[in-house]
C-alpha cells in the first residue's frame, strides 16, 4: 500500500492544484473551516464537521441554466476539473446519494457536467467530529465504503492511501509516496477503523422511529408540537448533503432578454407545494416537518441510498445549526418515545 | 426527449394557432411547432402534460386537452390564475412562446381498449380528460361503452359547452350533466354535486373502468361513491394536480410518499395512492 508522509502533503495539492481546482479544509478569519480552494496560507488538517456539506460543489446555491437573448433559450452549462480533499465519509455518502438522485430515470446535466470531472479523496474520521455526529448508524461512516476516488487514513505522520477508482490511482503518479508492506498497513487500517468505531455508538432511536414511521404507529402529535417550534428558516435542508430540491427562476434584463437560473428550494417553505389554483397539499408546517422527515427516514429511494441506511447520513448537520432544535436527532427521538 | 442525451430542460418554441375564449379566465389555445417538428413525433398520450415557459414569468404545468389522434394541433385548456397564465392571456394568434414536454404517465390506454369507460371530472378537471374522451371517440370500436359525468359549480362554467352539446346528437355516448347551484333556473340537467349523477346513469362496476380528475373535495366523495357501488379498486385511475415545477422528477416540489406527481403521475391508480394520505 502507498502512504504520503504528511509533511509532503502541501507539496502533493499544490500538485494537483495545477491540474485541478482543489477544495479543501480552509481556515476562515473569523475562525471557521470550510472548503475552498486550496491555499496553502489558509490550509489546515486541523478541522472538524464543515458547517456546509460539499453538495454545493455540484449542485450549486444559484446556478445558471439558461441564457436568453431574444427569447431564444441558450443552455450554460457550466464545469471543471474539481478535486475535493479532505471530505469525511458522511459526505461521501451525500454526494453518492445526491449523484443517484440525479443521475437516474432522466439525467441532469448540469448537476452531471459537474459530477463528472470531480474527484473526491475522503479523510476517514478518527471519531466523532462533534456531539451530534451518527454516521455509523446510517451506515455512511466513520470511513467510506465505496464512492470515493482515494481515501486517506491519518495515522500519525503519514496518510495510508486506499485506493477506489482508477482515476484515483492515477491522481497518485505524480507525488511523492512512499511503499509500506500491505498486512502492516491493513492492519492500521483496521486498528484506526476499530477506534472510531467504538468512539460512535448507535443511536438506536433511528432505527426505531424508522420501524414506527414504516409501521403507520408514530403519534401525528408530535409534528403538531414541532411545527409550533419550526420557524421556517429552511436552514436544515441547506445544510444536508442529500437535499437537493430547487426552485427556477427569471432574471430579465429587458423583455426576451435575461437569465433562467435555479437555487436551493426547501420543502419547508409554505409555497412549496402551492398550486396556482390556491389549493396547498401540504398547509401546515407540522405536514412540512413530516414530509421533510418522512422522505428521509421511510420513503427514501431504495436505489438511491446507496447501501446506507436512510436518506440521511448521519452528518448530524440539521441537529447543529436548527435554532429550534428540530434536527434528525431530535425528530427521532421524538417519534421513537411516541 | 429526455433519456441519456441531450437537456431534460430543453425548450420548443410554439405559436398560437387559436386562442378561444372558453368561460371567464379559461381559453383553450391550439398550438403549432416552431422548430419544423410535428405533433406526431412530439407523442403525446392522453393524460400528459406540458411545462409551459414564458421567459421574465416563468415555468407552468399545463395539462394536454387534445388527443394524439388529432395531431394538427395542441390544445391546452388554461385557467388565467398566475404570472405564467396571466402573461400567456395577453397573447393572441401568432404570438409564440416556449414549451417542454410530453411529460409524465397518461391514462394506461391499452388497458383501457375494449372496456366500458366512465369519465368523471369535475370543473376544469375536464381538460386533461378531455385528451382521452377525444381519443375514444376517435377510435370509437376500440371502446365498449362511454358514459361522461361531468359537474361545475354553476351553469355559466361549463368547459367546452359546444362539444359538450354536440354529444346531444350522438348516440355512442352517455352523457350526465349537471351543476351545484342553478340560482337563475336556466340548467335543464341535473342540479347537485356530481355524484348525484351516478343514481342516473346505468353502470356495470365489473366491466367498467373509471378515470376521474377534479378539485380536492372532488375525489373524496367520488371515491366514496365508486366504492360503494362495488366498483373494483383497481378499475379507478385519477388525475392528480400538483406543483410540478421541473416535470422531470427532480425539483422535488411535487413529490408526496414515494411519488414524484410529474413522473410517476399525474395518472395514478387509485391501488397505488389509497393508502397515501396527502395524494389529494
Amino acid at each position: 500500500m502507498k502512504t504520503l508522509a504528511k509533511k509532503d502533503l502541501i507539496e502533493t495539492l499544490t500538485i494537483w492544484a495545477q491540474k485541478h481546482d482543489v477544495l479543501c479544509p480552509t481556515q476562515t478569519d473569523p475562525g471557521d473551516c470550510i472548503f475552498d480552494t486550496f491555499r496553502e496560507k489558509t490550509f489546515t488538517l486541523d478541522y472538524k464537521k464543515p458547517p456546509l456539506s460539499p453538495k454545493a460543489v455540484f449542485f450549486p446555491h444559484s446556478e445558471i441554466t439558461f441564457k436568453v437573448e431574444n427569447n431564444e433559450y441558450r443552455e450554460v452549462v457550466s464545469s471543471k476539473n474539481t478535486l475535493i480533499f479532505g471530505i469525511r465519509a458522511c459526505d461521501m455518502m451525500g454526494i453518492l446519494q445526491a449523484t443517484s438522485f440525479m443521475s437516474r430515470d432522466q439525467k441532469d446535466i448540469y448537476y452531471s457536467a459537474k459530477r463528472n470531472m470531480g474527484m473526491t479523496i475522503v479523510m476517514a474520521c478518527p471519531g466523532p467530529q462533534n456531539e451530534t455526529c451518527f454516521c455509523t448508524t446510517t451506515h455512511s461512516g466513520p470511513f467510506a465504503r465505496k464512492g470515493f476516488d482515494l481515501q486517506f487514513y491519518d495515522v500519525g505522520d503519514t496518510f495510508l492511501i486506499e485506493i477506489g477508482t482508477p482515476g484515483g490511482e492515477a491522481l497518485l503518479s505524480a507525488i511523492p509516496l512512499t511503499d509500506i508492506d500491505d498486512t502492516h498497513a491493513e492492519q492500521q487500517i483496521a486498528k484506526f477503523q476499530k477506534k472510531a468505531l467504538r468512539h460512535l455508538p448507535e443511536v438506536k432511536s433511528v432505527a426505531k422511529a424508522m420501524k414506527k414511521l414504516k409501521d403507520d404507529k408514530a403519534d401525528e402529535k408530535i409534528w403538531d408540537s414541532f411545527g409550533q417550534k419550526c420557524i421556517t428558516c429552511g436552514g436544515c435542508a441547506f445544510v444536508c448533503p442529500t437535499c437537493t430540491c430547487f426552485s427556477v427562476y427569471d432574471h430579465q434584463f429587458s423583455p426576451g432578454n435575461g437569465l433562467r437560473a435555479r437555487i436551493w428550494d426547501a420543502c419547508l417553505y409554505g409555497g412549496f407545494t402551492k398550486e396556482a389554483s390556491g389549493h396547498n397539499p401540504r398547509a401546515s408546517q407540522a405536514l412540512r416537518l413530516k414530509r421533510r422527515h418522512e422522505h428521509k427516514l421511510l420513503h427514501y429511494n431504495e436505489i438511491d441510498i446507496q447501501g446506507s441506511l436512510c436518506g440521511c447520513v448521519g452528518c448530524g448537520r440539521c441537529s447543529d445549526y436548527c435554532p429550534v432544535h428540530i434536527g434528525t436527532l431530535e425528530v427521532v427521538k421524538a417519534i421513537a418515545e411516541s | 426527449m429526455g433519456g441519456d442525451c441531450g437537456n431534460i430542460y430543453d425548450l420548443r418554441p410554439v405559436s398560437i394557432i387559436r386562442s378561444l375564449p372558453q368561460i371567464k379566465d379559461h381559453r383553450l389555445f391550439q398550438l403549432k411547432l416552431e422548430d419544423g417538428g410535428t405533433w406526431e413525433s412530439f407523442g403525446h398520450q392522453p393524460g400528459q402534460f406540458i411545462e409551459v415557459s414564458i421567459f421574465g414569468k416563468g415555468e407552468a404545468p399545463i395539462s394536454i386537452s387534445s388527443p394524439p389522434t388529432r395531431p394538427d394541433t395542441l390544445e391546452i385548456c388554461v385557467r388565467r390564475t398566475g404570472k405564467v397564465t396571466d402573461a400567456l392571456f395577453e397573447m393572441g394568434k401568432g404570438s409564440t412562446f416556449h414549451i417542454r414536454g410530453p411529460y409524465g404517465r397518461g391514462f394506461p390506454v391499452e388497458q383501457l381498449k375494449g372496456q366500458k369507460l366512465l369519465f368523471v371530472a369535475g370543473g376544469l378537471g375536464l381538460a386533461p380528460l378531455r385528451s382521452l374522451l377525444l381519443y375514444a371517440l376517435d377510435k370509437r370500436k376500440e371502446f365498449d361503452d362511454i358514459i361522461l359525468m361531468y359537474g361545475t359549480n354553476n351553469p355559466e362554467n361549463v368547459l367546452f359547452k359546444y362539444e359538450l352539446l354536440s354529444f346531444f346528437d350522438r348516440d355512442d355516448i352517455q352523457y350526465h350533466y349537471s351543476v351545484d347551484r342553478d340560482d337563475e333556473g336556466i340548467w335543464k340537467q341535473y342540479v347537485g354535486v356530481v355524484t348525484g349523477l351516478f343514481d342516473r346513469a346505468v353502470l356495470f362496476p365489473f366491466a367498467t373502468q373509471v378515470v376521474l380528475c377534479g378539485p380536492p373535495i372532488m375525489y373524496r366523495f367520488v371515491l366514496q361513491k365508486l366504492l360503494s357501488l362495488n366498483f373494483p379498486r383497481e378499475h379507478i385511475f385519477m388525475s392528480l394536480e400538483r406543483m410540478m415545477k421541473c416535470g422531470v422528477g427532480k425539483c422535488g416540489h411535487c413529490a408526496f410518499g414515494d411519488k414524484y406527481c410529474c413522473i410517476d403521475g399525474p395518472v395514478f391508480p387509485f391501488t397505488e395512492i389509497e393508502k397515501m394520505k396527502e395524494a389529494i
